[in-house]
């Protein structure tokens, strides 16, 4: 088999070797993860109430491609269309402030 | 299983990714890193990426980019492959286990875009040579 690491290696590399680099990796993981859960959320509910991806672009006025294409092949998702989408299968959008660390507002005073 | 990721090298030993990651700022080097690794924890057809994930589609057919928005609104893109298929298939090309491959990256100012031609020297060509030999040829 070949030798796979040398991704896993330059990762690593940079996150031991620049603060920044790492600051700004994790802020995108966190980021990336949220949109994932509320697509991937909103996914599941479709899929909970039977609702094909048309039926559910009909119940928002929106064309069935564009639902589609935002539920199966990543793209931005616009917030408009994400918080319809949640009303049309009866959810709700919420942001939830995270319980900060002592040291993570620290942070964020400095 | 996470996929792995691993980056296509030239016969020459040159590994085109690596040198498009060095020459992009420390923020967008970090954005792209941390979108692969969404994309191999949760691969296709999953949601995954954050929307920087996308399937290319026409003469880019089969390859997927990642797009950044760096300072200035200069705009990077990573181009990679997706190999997956039997046990026996991915042994065939030197494989444990499903792959991302990163073949290349090109970024251009805001409101640009690529030719055919800029995709075809940077991109299709490489991800052909990658395809070409087994096992295959990587970093």
């Amino acid at each position: 088999m070949l030798d796979t690491g040398h991704h896993d290696r330059r990762l690593q590399r940079r996150l031991r070797e620049s603060p920044e680099f790492r600051a700004e990796f994790e802020r995108q993981q966190r980021e990336i993860a949220a949109v994932d859960a509320v697509i991937n959320t909103l996914d599941e509910l479709r899929t909970e109430r039977n609702l094909t991806k048309a039926q559910l672009a009909r119940e928002i006025g929106k064309n069935e491609a564009s639902i589609r294409r935002l539920l199966t092949a990543p793209v931005n998702p616009e917030l408009r269309t994400v918080v319809a989408l949640a009303d049309a299968l009866d959810a709700d959008i919420r942001i939830v402030p995270r319980k900060r660390t002592a040291a993570r507002r620290k942070t964020r005073v400095a | 299983m996470p996929w792995g990721v691993v980056y296509y090298r030239t016969v020459d030993g040159r590994v085109p990714a690596d040198e498009f990651l060095d020459r992009c700022p420390d923020k967008v080097e970090a954005t792209i890193l941390a979108v692969l690794d969404a994309v191999r924890r949760a691969p296709p057809p999953a949601f995954s990426g954050g929307g920087k994930w996308e399937a290319m589609h026409g003469s880019m057919g089969g390859y997927y980019e990642i797009r950044v928005t760096g300072p200035g609104r200069r705009q990077y893109r990573l181009f990679c492959r997706l190999e997956n298929g039997t046990p026996e298939e991915l042994a065939q090309r030197g494989f444990a286990g499903p792959q991302i491959v990163v073949i290349n990256g090109m970024d251009k100012p805001s409101g640009q875009v690529f030719s055919d031609a800029d995709y075809q020297r940077h991109v299709r060509r490489l991800g052909e040579d990658y395809l070409s030999t087994l096992p295959r040829r990587i970093a």
